[in-house]
C-alpha cells in the first residue's frame, strides 16, 4: 500500500486527496494542516467579513468528505520535510512517514517592512482566523486602513465598508488593481468605489505606523494612525495589510528541494527531489502565455495543479496544462470584470485593440501577438470569457474573428461552425 | 454515458430547444408559464455568419467550471456524470469563476439572480427537454460512440478543450 502524505488542506491539497482516492482505492491518504477547520474557501473570506456567510458556509466539501473518501486528517504544523528518511516533522514533536509527499502549503500575507506594522490592530486577511479577528476588532473601531489595492485589499475594503466602517485604501502604485487591470479598467472600478464612499489614496506608501503616543508627538493629537511617504497622516484604528503574498516554503529549506520564490516544479508537479511534489500557491510553474516560471496564486490554478500532482503521484503520468494568470473582480459593485494573461501593451511585438464605453462601465481590450491573443480585459460584460481563455491557452490564430471577439459577438458556435466547414 | 450530441447540419435555428429548456426549468413547467416567469434558457442558439449553431454544456469529463469553482457548488456527479451548481450542500455565490473557465461559454450569469446558470442535464427526465423537443433531430441524446461520424462535434470540441 502506497502512503500518500499531503501537507495542506485547501484548494490544491483537498483536490489531490480526492483524486488520489478516485485513482487508487487502497492507497493510504493523509492530509496534515495547521488550520483546524475542514477545507474552506479563502475566496469567500470577504463574504464572511461582510457578515453574509458563517464559518460553516465557507466549507468546500460535504460534511462526510473525509470519512467517505477514507482520508486521514492530522492537525499540526509541519516544521520540516526530511526527504532522506521520507518523513515530515511536526511542531508538536511527532513525525509522519510517506512514500509520496505533496507540499500544498499555499502562501501567507506578506507584510512590507514598515516600522510599527505589527500589533493587535494590524492583520492580514488570509485565514478564517484572520477574518474572525477582523470581525471582532470591527465591533470597536471606526476607521479602517487597507494597505494595498490589489484584489484582496479591495474585497476587504468593500466588505468592511458594508459593515459600516470608514474605509481608506492606500496603494503605492498609481492605480488600483495594478496586477492585471490597466488604467482604464481600474478607473471604471475606482469610480464605482468612490461613488460608494470609500477613500482611495494612490501613489503613496506607508512610511511608519504611529502609536497613540507617536501620533501625539508628531501631530499633537491623540490617535493612532500612519504616516505616508508623501508626508500625509491618516488616523486608523485597524490596519489590514493586503500587500501580496509569500509562499510557505520554509519547511523545505536545506532539504535539496529547489525553490525560487516558491517551490520549483516541472509540468508533472515534481520537485527536484524524487517522490516529492508541490502544487498551488506554493508552487512555481510555467505560465502558458509568457513561458516564464513564476507564481500564479489563484484558486483554479491551485485545483488544476493539485489534480495533476495526484495523477502523477498515483503513477499515471500526466502533464499540467500550464497556468494562466487570471483575475476576476466581481465583488466590485455590479460591474463584473475579468483580466487574463498579458494585459499591458508596450512591447513592440504586441498589438492592442480596445472597444467599449468606459464612461458607461463597458470596456474590452485584447492584446495579441501575431494574431494570437495573449491577454484580455473584459469590464461590464464578461459572457464567454472562458472561450477567449481557451483561445489564449491554445495559442489559436484569431485573425478571422478578431473584430467579433473585440465587439463581444464571438462565441463557441463560431468554432463549431469552423470545424464543420473544415471537416 | 449518454450526452447531448449536436448535428449542425440539421439545426435550422427554430429555438424550440430554448423554449423547452425554459419550460422544463420553470415552476409551471409550461412554455407560457416560463415566459411569464421569465425563466432563462440554458441552451443557446448562436448566429454564426447566418447559420444557427446550438451551444450548450457538454458535461465534460474534467469540467473546467468545477475546477474553478471557489465554493464547491459546481460539481460533476460521479453516478450521473452531470455537472451542476445546483442541489449540493455547497451553494453558488455568483463569483463567475466558472464563466471565466468554461471553454464553451456554456455557463452564463442568471439575468436576475446572483447565481451561475448552466444546463443541468434535466435529471429525472428520460432525456433532456431540449433534445425531446427538437423537431429536426439536430439535438440527440446518445452515447458519443454511436453518434454518426463526420458530424465534427468531437473534432470541434477537442480543438477547443482548454487542457
Ligand atoms: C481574501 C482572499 C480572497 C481570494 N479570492 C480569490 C478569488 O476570488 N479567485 C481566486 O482565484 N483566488 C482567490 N484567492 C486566492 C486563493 O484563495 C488561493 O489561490 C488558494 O487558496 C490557494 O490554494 P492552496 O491550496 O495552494 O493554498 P492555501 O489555500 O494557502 O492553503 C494552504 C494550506 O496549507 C496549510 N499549511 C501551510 N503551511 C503549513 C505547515 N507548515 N504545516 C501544516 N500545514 C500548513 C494551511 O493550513 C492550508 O490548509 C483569494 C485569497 C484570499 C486570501
Amino acid at each position: 500500500m502506497v502512503r500518500h502524505l499531503i501537507i495542506g488542506n485547501s484548494a490544491a491539497g483537498i483536490t489531490a486527496a480526492e483524486i488520489l482516492r478516485r485513482l487508487d482505492g487502497r492507497a493510504g491518504i493523509t492530509v496534515v494542516s495547521d488550520e483546524a477547520e475542514p477545507a474552506y474557501s479563502r475566496c469567500l473570506l470577504p463574504d464572511f467579513l461582510a457578515g453574509r456567510k458563517t464559518g460553516a458556509d465557507l466549507r468546500i466539501r460535504p460534511a462526510d468528505f473525509y470519512a467517505g473518501n477514507r482520508i486521514d486528517r492530522v492537525s499540526g504544523r509541519v516544521l520540516r520535510v526530511d526527504p532522506r528518511s521520507r518523513q515530515v516533522l511536526l511542531e508538536n514533536g511527532g513525525c509522519l512517514d510517506y512514500d509520496r509527499l505533496l507540499i500544498a502549503t499555499g502562501a501567507r500575507s506578506a507584510f512590507p517592512p514598515v516600522p510599527g506594522l505589527s500589533g493587535p490592530n494590524v492583520t492580514g486577511l488570509r485565514t478564517l482566523a484572520d477574518a474572525r479577528k477582523i470581525v471582532q476588532l470591527a465591533g470597536n473601531v471606526r476607521r479602517v486602513l487597507v494597505v494595498g489595492a490589489g484584489f484582496v485589499g479591495l474585497e476587504t475594503a468593500y466588505a468592511l465598508y458594508n459593515r459600516g466602517l470608514e474605509v481608506t485604501v492606500v496603494e503605492k502604485m498609481p492605480q488600483i488593481l495594478p496586477g492585471q487591470f490597466d488604467a482604464t479598467a481600474a478607473g471604471i472600478l475606482q469610480r464605482d468605489m468612490h461613488a460608494e464612499g470609500m477613500r482611495i489614496i494612490l501613489g503613496a506608501g506607508i512610511k511608519e505606523v504611529l502609536t497613540p503616543s507617536g501620533f501625539l508627538n508628531f501631530f499633537n493629537k491623540s490617535a493612532q494612525g500612519v504616516l505616508l511617504d508623501n508626508g500625509d497622516r491618516l488616523k486608523a484604528d485597524l490596519i489590514v495589510v493586503a500587500a501580496g503574498i509569500r509562499p510557505n516554503v520554509e519547511l523545505v529549506q536545506d532539504t535539496g528541494i529547489s525553490t525560487g520564490r516558491g517551490i520549483t516544479v516541472d509540468q508533472f508537479m515534481r520537485t527536484s527531489v524524487p517522490g516529492v511534489y508541490a502544487a498551488g500557491d506554493v508552487a512555481e510553474t510555467e505560465d502558458v502565455v509568457t513561458g516564464r516560471v513564476g507564481l500564479t496564486p489563484i484558486w483554479p490554478n491551485a485545483v488544476s495543479q493539485g489534480k495533476t500532482a495526484a495523477w502523477n503521484m498515483a503513477g499515471q503520468p500526466r502533464p499540467c496544462s500550464g497556468s494562466l494568470g487570471m483575475q476576476n473582480a466581481v465583488e466590485f459593485r455590479e460591474i463584473p470584470s475579468i483580466a487574463m494573461g498579458i494585459t499591458q501593451g508596450g512591447d513592440p511585438g504586441l498589438e492592442v485593440v480596445t472597444a467599449g464605453q468606459p464612461g458607461q462601465n463597458v470596456y474590452r481590450k485584447l492584446v495579441l501577438r501575431d494574431n494570437v491573443i495573449v491577454g484580455m480585459i473584459l469590464v461590464g460584460d464578461i459572457s464567454g470569457a472562458g472561450v477567449i481563455g481557451a483561445l489564449i491557452r491554445k495559442h489559436a490564430d484569431v485573425r478571422k474573428f478578431k473584430d467579433d471577439i473585440l465587439r463581444g459577438r464571438f462565441n463557441y458556435g463560431y468554432m463549431l461552425a469552423e470545424m464543420r466547414n473544415a471537416g | 454515458m449518454k450526452s447531448i450530441m449536436i448535428d449542425l447540419d440539421a439545426c435550422n435555428g427554430c429555438l424550440t430547444c430554448t423554449l423547452a429548456c425554459a419550460a422544463a426549468h420553470s415552476r409551471s413547467g409550461s412554455i407560457v408559464g416560463a415566459m411569464q416567469e421569465k425563466t432563462p434558457a440554458r441552451i443557446f442558439i448562436e448566429a454564426v455568419n447566418g447559420r444557427a449553431v446550438p451551444v450548450t454544456c457538454r458535461h465534460c469529463e474534467e469540467p473546467a467550471c468545477a475546477e474553478a469553482c471557489m465554493t464547491g457548488a459546481m460539481r460533476k456527479d460521479s453516478l450521473t456524470g452531470l455537472v451542476s451548481n445546483e442541489g449540493h450542500e455547497q451553494k453558488c455565490v455568483g463569483c463567475w469563476m466558472c464563466i471565466m473557465a468554461c471553454p464553451y461559454g456554456a455557463v452564463t450569469a442568471h439575468p436576475r439572480e446572483r447565481v451561475a446558470l448552466k444546463c443541468d442535464g434535466c435529471p429525472g427526465l428520460p432525456q433532456p427537454a431540449c433534445v425531446a423537443a427538437c423537431p429536426n433531430r439536430a439535438l440527440r441524446y446518445e452515447e458519443p460512440a454511436f453518434f454518426a461520424a463526420g458530424r465534427s462535434r468531437d473534432a470541434a470540441c477537442s480543438a477547443a478543450q482548454a487542457s
